[in-house]
């Protein structure tokens, strides 16, 4: 299968180089630099729709029969481009403070939606637009620009804050949403008194903590809630300076000194009262030396 | 001090021996004394004297003629260790037995071989998943609570309380560990690696092979670790492989009395360490996930009896450790089937790119290995004194207990002062890096730097600062951190918990290393990444281990496998070499220090130099006990169960006469081979009057080993007393024997090059004069003004 396939790529991008070369034969002046980078790797430039128009229509003329791009798969490619810009926007949009979740999850399903009709290679009339759009040419722009969005929806773990077919936000979000809006407004009544707020928000600000933890625990979070509670957390600690300061210094002090004494007490008593081990020696027997031992030898031998 | 070692000179050599007391005075039965005996000295407790039997049996009589005392030193040989018998011993039986036993039989010895190498893979693997499992549990409950209490104190007041807790989990841990140790097993305490390399080495330890000793060992280590300790659990897996394959290849327990029957023929001291040595590996292997250091250790450490073949399966039993524990853990991770975590120790994956390094970093390499030799040998000289302070003064076992809790105490303690004291605040990672973060004081959704290093067990802290990014922890923090873990490892190691000082070595040095490299990128004024504090993490912990155990060859295959990293292999290698080079100028390896200092009779690779002119007429010990070839049974007794002459190995010769005349050897026949006899009354009497009786074999002999009974057990009745014993069959017919001007280092390569247990000294006319064993040349060594003597004690 693979083998047919790579023959007939060679055979169209030989087809596609002929056609270059005999539109550069025919006219010259026309040769824009689009053409002119288009290797014959590349079959099908899919970025440039006025470039695409004119090679396809250049194409159409000459030979009917290869045509690559139908009319459907550019009507695909046509939605695909007006979904994408309409999601990237959104993401840009709702960078800072991250908020893509909430505001982004039709646009990907759009997006998906789109791609996978593309990919899925189910037309009317039996038309493939899978290897025609997305892996005739070295780029494979669509799939690229496709999965970097993917990944960074991934990433963003978006998913979990969604319903099942990222329909709409799930009640657990929705509820961390609702009691950090309390905090917030909390923070908001007390901004100037900071004690005041530190101790009259400190239940809220409890709450959602605790909430966090939970839903971390459960797997629950998307990059919005994290974002929107580092952000609160921040704001608790560092602009309001709610955290616990160190107080009781002296008594861990004392305990720890406590603690280091012991040893010193416990190595002087021993080295004062324990016995200090002795060994005994033991002398072995060996010849007296050597002058005694040839001695011995010469009287015997 | 002085007077203790003395000093072996040319010129006052004569002077000195006689300076030397006889100790008893010819005080025993005139009917033993038929050896030359030449000035009234009677043997005393000749070198290679110990009992068989483990247990050391107080020698009352040398007690009346008071021996010199002295205080606990490394220039001391005990009696206690002997040597092994690893030289087959070629009487008759051991013909007959290898006449009768067909091509078959040999194949399948060997196959047997492999199966029980497996079977020691299996099983090491399988107790280090065990201690695994078990600290990472115990750790995390003791974490969890602490952690809990600490954000509880932190909010209402009251932090002390958390510190107090800390302090009493610890210890109560370590409590429990070195009661189990102290009490039950002394010998199970510390890494293990200095016994193993003295039972590698060919010296008997007591009692260190034992099940009995795994067991203590096994649970002690995960007390400890539990415990928060400055320790590991890697040394003690080496320790607990070789016990499994000491267990495993005799196919029975004696402590539990249970005989499956299986492996007989295994059970003598050659075979038996043969297999230690795999289980060595095997440990090593489960350890670092390193199957070929494993090899290398064991041939590092007893590579004199060594062959290919016995290569290969050790290699065998390594991988199979390794394969196994990598198996069941990722069972217990809940993956199973993926395998990609083969050691207990895990370093991490060491990305490509931070992995590189460039030629300038060399030098850089090689400062840090000298700073880890001397940072190493640093950590030796303090442990020293500490051991030998701790050898006098604190030796019962409830001191030892004291000791070690207040340690555990003292380390929480410290820590939990770090901790709280630290002001440096790290963001919480995404990926959850720190498996318990501590907020303590620092904003909300931060974590206590130093709380990674010092609120989770060694290892992680490791692991950490290998693979933290860069900005993770500042200078201050890492200094601190490596000059108290420092003085915390040094106090640690050599008390009574069985504890390894890998990790505590490699902790300290990664954290100097990752300083290290974190002040060399303030140096560089550009921005480059090659200065990635981890890799000069890793680089600090290769440095700073091989500072303080001195190995060589197998801790670089160690590492370069532990790190899953070949690209490092050259700069660990040159780590360690530097380091090794620096810290051997200062003092010796911390597991040869902890050798010296239980005087173990241990033979280095070769004699000290400069003893070319000592003959083994000099080393050895002479007025051997010698038997007849048919030798009357009263008189076997009455040799054996002399208490002050523990006698080992006896020569037999053709004719012992009255007189003070050595005689003609013709074999040499062991105290466990005469117990046998005695016990299964082989006497010639006998074998006239009752020809029904079942021929010896060698089978008999391996059944009563390893612990062959007392003499005191066997009974001899007055009849039997006058029986004799014909010892032909049964003695070694052709013991090596060397002429009495050999010197003394050709005494020594033939000893470490064989494996000898005894070596008997005979003269022109092969008449026996003398034998030497492992202690007559284990007492020489290189000191500070040239060749000195240790001296025999009992410890």
């Amino acid at each position: 299968m693979d083998l047919s396939k790579c023959t007939i790529a060679v055979l169209c991008s030989f087809v596609a180089w002929t056609i270059t070369l005999m539109n550069c034969l025919i006219s010259p002046a026309e040769m824009s630099g689009d053409v002119a980078v288009k290797l014959p790797g590349a079959v099908i430039p899919v970025s440039k729709a006025n470039s695409l128009e004119f090679f396809y229509s250049l194409s159409l003329s000459s030979f009917p029969e290869d045509l690559e791009v139908n009319e459907y798969c550019i009507e695909l490619l046509r939605i695909y481009g007006q979904r994408y810009v309409t999601f990237a926007n959104c993401l840009v949009f709702y960078a800072r403070p991250v908020k893509v979740c909430q505001n982004c999850y039709t646009g990907f399903k759009g997006l998906k939606e789109i791609y996978l009709n593309i990919s899925s290679g189910q037309g009317p009339g039996n038309v493939s637009c899978h290897d025609s759009l997305t892996r005739s040419d070295r780029l494979m722009l669509l799939y690229t620009l496709y999965s970097n969005l993917e990944d960074i929806w991934t990433s963003a773990k978006c998913d979990q804050c969604l319903t099942e077919h990222e329909e709409a936000l799930t009640n657990d979000t929705r509820y961390f949403m609702a009691t950090l809006n309390q905090s917030l407004s909390c923070f908001e009544q007390y901004k100037d008194n900071h004690s005041e707020l530190c101790k009259d928000c400190k239940p809220r600000y409890k709450r959602l903590n605790e909430l966090y933890g939970k839903m971390e625990k459960n797997q629950t979070l998307c990059i919005d809630i994290e974002d929107a509670m580092n952000i609160t957390r921040k704001l608790w600690s560092k602009n309001f300076g709610c955290s616990f300061p160190r107080e009781e210094t002296v008594p861990v002090i004392a305990v720890s000194s406590f603690m280091l004494f012991l040893p010193i007490i416990f190595y002087l008593s021993s080295f004062l009262h324990s016995e200090q081990k002795k060994r005994k020696l033991i002398h072995p027997k060996r010849a007296k030396s050597s002058s005694s031992l040839m001695n011995i030898q010469d009287k015997f031998s | 001090m002085a007077n203790i070692t003395k000093k072996v000179s040319w010129s006052s050599r004569g002077d000195d021996r006689g300076e030397r007391t006889p100790l008893l005075n010819g005080a025993e039965d005139s009917k033993l004394n038929r050896q030359l005996s030449g000035g009234g000295i009677f043997h005393i407790g000749r070198l290679s004297t110990v009992d068989l039997e483990e247990e050391i049996t107080p020698e009352e009589d040398i007690i009346r003629s008071r021996p010199k005392e002295i205080p606990h030193n490394e220039k001391l040989l005990s009696l206690k260790y002997e040597s092994l018998d690893y030289d087959n011993s070629e009487n008759q039986l051991f013909l007959e037995e290898e006449r009768r036993m067909s091509q078959m039989g040999f194949r399948c010895l060997e196959i047997t071989r492999w199966v029980i190498c497996g079977l020691i893979g299996l099983l090491t693997g399988l107790i280090a998943c065990l201690i695994d499992i078990a600290v990472e549990n115990l750790a995390g409950l003791k974490y969890f609570a602490v952690k809990q209490n600490i954000e509880k104190f932190t909010e209402l007041g009251g932090l002390s309380l958390s510190l107090i807790l800390w302090a009493v989990l610890n210890s109560a841990f370590v409590m429990v560990g070195a009661i189990i140790v102290a009490f039950f097993e002394p010998i199970a305490a510390g890494s293990g690696i200095p016994q193993i390399k003295c039972y590698l080495n060919g010296v008997k330890v007591p009692r260190v092979v034992r099940l009995k000793t795994l067991v203590v060992k096994v649970f002690g280590v995960i007390c400890s670790v539990a415990g928060g300790l400055a320790v590991g659990k890697e040394g003690p897996m080496i320790h607990s492989g070789a016990v499994v394959a000491a267990g495993v290849s005799q196919g029975r327990s004696t402590s539990l009395k249970k005989d499956f029957k299986m492996f007989e023929y295994f059970r003598r001291d050659t075979e038996k360490r043969d297999f230690v040595s795999a289980g060595a590996a095997a440990g090593v292997s489960a350890a670092f996930g390193a199957p070929v250091g494993g090899v290398l250790f064991s041939l590092e450490e007893g590579a004199s009896f060594w062959n290919q073949l016995l290569t290969w399966r050790i290699f065998f039993a390594s991988m199979v450790s390794s394969f196994t524990l990598n198996f069941f853990l990722s069972i217990y991770h809940q993956k199973p089937g993926e395998l990609s975590s083969p050691g207990l120790i895990n370093f991490g994956r060491f990305d490509s790119d931070s992995v590189q390094y460039n030629l300038y970093e060399i030098p850089l390499f090689i400062i840090m290995g000298a700073l880890g030799g001397m940072l190493g040998a640093l950590f030796n000289l303090l442990n020293y004194w500490l051991t030998i302070f701790r050898i006098r003064y604190i030796h019962r076992p409830c001191l030892q207990v004291m000791e070690a809790m207040l340690v555990a105490a003292v380390t929480a303690t410290v820590s939990f002062a770090m901790i709280y004291f630290s002001t440096e605040c790290q963001p919480l990672g995404p990926d959850h890096t720190e498996e318990y973060p501590l907020q303590l004081f620092c904003a909300d959704g931060e974590y206590n730097a130093m709380a990674t290093a010092f609120f989770n067990t060694p290892e992680r802290s490791v692991r950490s600062l290998f693979h933290n990014p860069p900005g993770t922890y500042n200078p201050m923090t890492l200094g601190v951190f490596t000059l108290a873990y420092f003085l915390l490892a040094v106090w640690t190691y050599g008390l009574t918990v069985s504890a390894g000082v890998f990790i505590p070595s490699l902790l300290i040095g990664a954290a100097w290393g990752r300083l290290f490299g974190i002040l060399l990128s303030f140096i560089t004024t550009s921005k480059s990444i090659w200065a990635d504090p981890g890799k000069y993490a890793l680089i600090g912990a290769a440095a700073q281990l091989g500072g303080i155990v001195r190995m060589t060859l197998s801790l670089t295959v160690i590492l370069v496998e532990a790190t899953g990293n070949v690209t490092y292999g050259f700069p660990i290698m040159l780590v360690l070499m530097t380091a090794k080079i620096v810290g051997d100028y200062f003092v010796e390896g911390l597991y040869d220090i902890h050798i010296k200092l239980q005087s173990v009779p241990f033979l280095h690779w070769e004699a000290p130099p400069t003893s070319h002119w000592l003959t083994a007429r000099e080393v050895m010990s002479s007025q051997v006990t010698c038997f007849n070839r048919i030798e009357k049974v009263g008189t076997i007794v009455d040799v054996l169960s002399n208490t002050s002459t523990n006698h080992n190995g006896f020569p037999v010769v053709t004719h012992v006469t009255e007189i003070d005349e050595p005689s003609k050897l013709c074999g040499l026949v062991l105290r466990s081979q005469l117990i046998v006899l005695l016990k299964h009354k082989v006497f010639v009497e006998r074998a006239f009057s009752r020809f029904s009786q079942r021929k010896l074999q060698l089978k008999d002999f391996r059944d009563a080993y390893p612990r062959f009974p007392p003499i005191q057990s066997i009974h001899v009745s007055q009849d039997e007393r006058e029986c004799m014993m014909d010892l032909t069959e049964f003695m070694n017919p052709t013991p090596y024997t060397v002429p009495q001007e050999t010197s003394l280092p050709r005494v020594f390569k033939l000893f470490r090059a064989l494996g000898l247990r005894h070596l008997v000294v005979v003269d022109n006319e092969n008449r026996v004069v003398g034998l030497v064993t492992r202690k007559d040349l284990a007492r020489y060594h290189l000191g500070k003004d040239g060749l000195e003597e240790l001296q025999l004690a009992q410890t």
